[in-house]
């Protein structure tokens, strides 16, 4: 059994609207997958059948080897698996302490409440009632309470929403911390940043369906896209004077090319021939953003508009 | 790496043994955030409490009348006020703490564990019949500052006590499923409650015969005369009454049975 998560051929529809069409994907033990697609892409649908909060319409699903619908085994499962979803809250007249314990005694092996409040950095804070905390300290509150069962399986949706660049760091920390005990994470984010800093795959969902799985790298074929390469154009040149064809782009000009290695060579070959600098010298590929844009943009996936899930749950 | 494969649960022995260690870690957490949240703290268990001394201090002197069935006041006030209290420790608290509690995602936060349902319910009720005996207890001791004599059958008193209050806990479930939105949830079971406790004579007798036989079959009522024998007259327990009680607390636990959610409700 080497997938945490099997999906395959899942259905979900809401009245009319058909939230998920036909998405499959996998997740290996130990890996983390960040599911990526705009609002309404059926990403929190998806998220919730896993997670045993909806019951599918049709289509394969296994978690840890267990079907996430069947809830005789409901218990088994949510043993082995932590969450922290957005609307998830806790009583406020608790301590950070006592809400943190109090969620240790639900399961059979949970990691200490020490250890949990060391890992999410909410040290010194023990003391404070959940409700004196600030929004940043609460999303770590939720993580602490997404780990405490020393979970196999952590589900992290849109874990650092709200975070400023130092705090999204430290939970980015945390994260790989957990990926290298061998917990295995799928997460969704808005943040594409993240999905390239965190995930070992991306799976991109676009109008319930999915449109892209594979490195954050390699994703849409992002790896073998033509790359740029941009330059201020030196004093006293003009764009016909350079070896390769070029456009003026904004302050700079642009070479694409499919052969970055030997576009280069030209051109500082030139600019050494004429005893020129090449300013602000760059070359780039497009970012995971550029390529997820242009992969969920509504005349890539050729599809209807997409179907926002209402609220609706089955229990 | 290839540890996906989920583990066997405990043997039973166990888990019979973590059932109830459970189920006193979540009385433990429920009487926690209780006691710190003021506004539960106060309209739920001082409330009955001032009302009764209030009484005592403006009807505490007088005797027996016809004008309360042949009782003194006070006699009347212990037993309806200690309904009171148990209807708000248990039916008030519960529907407003779980419509609010689905709202916020505190439940579907507590859904996401391997705690069972049971042992949340169950945790739940245990403490709201805590806080229920906890204020009856006061209420009589009022009652005796005033001169009205403790109970004497305590079995009586407990076992009316314990059918009503997990009665009441079935009822307040219901609701608390019927409510859409929670921000509505103190208003809905005010408006059930408030009209329920004036035609069941909690706050003054009722001498009309018609509202009298109308109020006979709904649930305050009943529990009134049934806390009334054991709480003054040193009665046994009232069966009879406790079993109207018992309907509706069973018919108030099957609709919330079947109509309750752990996650926040549609638009």
């Amino acid at each position: 059994m080497a997938y945490a998560i099997e999906v395959a051929g899942l259905r979900k529809s809401y009245g009319p609207v058909q939230a998920v069409r036909d998405v499959g994907f996998t997740v290996r033990a130990g890996e983390i997958v960040a599911l990526l697609g705009p609002n309404g892409a059926g990403k929190t649908t998806t998220l919730e059948i896993l997670e045993g909060f909806r019951d599918r319409d049709g289509g394969f699903a296994e978690v840890l080897g267990l079907d996430p619908g069947e809830r005789s085994s409901g218990r088994e499962l949510r043993e082995h698996t932590g969450l922290v979803l957005q609307d998830l809250a806790v009583e406020p007249y608790l301590t950070v302490r006592e809400t943190i314990a109090r969620a240790a005694g639900y399961y059979l092996a949970p990691r200490t409440t020490a250890e949990v409040i060391d890992l999410v950095s909410l040290d010194g804070q023990e003391r404070r009632k959940v409700r004196t905390l600030s929004g940043g300290q609460k999303r770590r509150l939720d993580l602490a309470l997404g780990i405490i069962g020393d979970p196999e399986l952590l589900f992290l949706d849109e874990p650092t929403t709200g975070f400023d660049p130092a705090a999204r760091r430290d939970a980015w920390q945390v994260i790989r911390q957990l990926r290298s005990e061998g917990t295995t994470i799928l997460l969704t984010t808005h943040n594409l940043e993240e999905a390239q800093a965190l995930a070992d795959r991306v799976v991109v969902l676009a109008a319930g369906t999915v449109v892209a799985d594979g490195a954050p790298d390699a994703v849409g074929g992002r790896d073998t896209a033509r790359a740029s390469i941009s330059f201020a154009l030196p004093d006293g040149y003009g764009i016909q004077d350079l070896p390769l064809p070029a456009q003026a782009g904004d302050g700079a000009v642009v070479v694409e090319t499919s052969n970055a290695t030997r576009a280069l060579l030209e051109l500082t070959q030139w600019a050494d021939r004429n005893g020129i600098v090449l300013a602000g010298l760059t070359v780039g590929r497009p970012t995971l953003e550029d390529t997820y844009l242009n992969l969920t943009s509504p005349s890539t996936t050729n599809q209807g508009a997409p179907a926002r899930a209402p609220g609706r749950t089955t229990r | 790496m290839m540890t996906a494969a989920v583990t066997p649960s405990p043997a039973p022995p166990r888990r019979r043994h973590r059932s109830f260690g459970l189920l006193l870690h979540q009385i433990r957490y429920e009487q926690l955030s209780f006691w710190r949240n003021p506004q539960s703290a106060i309209f739920t268990f001082v409330f009955p409490v001032v009302f009764i001394t209030v009484i005592g201090a403006l009807l505490g002197g007088g005797g027996r009348s016809s004008y309360f069935g042949g009782l003194s006041a006070l006699q009347y006030y212990v037993p309806t006020i200690a309904g009171l209290s148990v209807l708000a420790s248990c039916y008030g608290q519960l529907t407003v703490a779980l419509a609010l509690r689905r709202q916020y995602g505190i439940l579907k936060r507590v859904r996401a564990t391997p705690l069972p349902a049971w042992a949340y319910f169950a945790g739940l009720l245990a403490h709201c019949v805590l806080v229920s005996f906890i204020d009856v207890a006061l209420i009589g001791v009022v009652g005796r500052l005033y001169g009205t004599p403790l109970p004497s059958n305590w079995f009586a008193v407990a076992v009316t006590l314990l059918v009503a209050a997990a009665c009441f806990c079935g009822i307040g479930v219901a609701v608390a499923s019927l409510i859409a939105n929670a921000d509505a949830a103190p208003a809905v079971a005010q408006l059930v409650l408030f009209p329920l406790l004036f035609i069941s004579g909690t706050y003054m007798p009722i001498h009309s015969q018609m509202l009298n036989r109308v109020a006979g079959w709904l649930p305050v009522r009943p529990f009134n005369e049934a806390l009334l024998g054991p709480l003054v007259l040193h009665a046994g327990a009232d069966w009879k009454r406790l079993a109207v009680v018992a309907a509706w607390g069973c018919a108030g636990t099957v609709v919330g049975v079947w109509r309750f959610r752990w996650t926040p409700g549609s638009e």
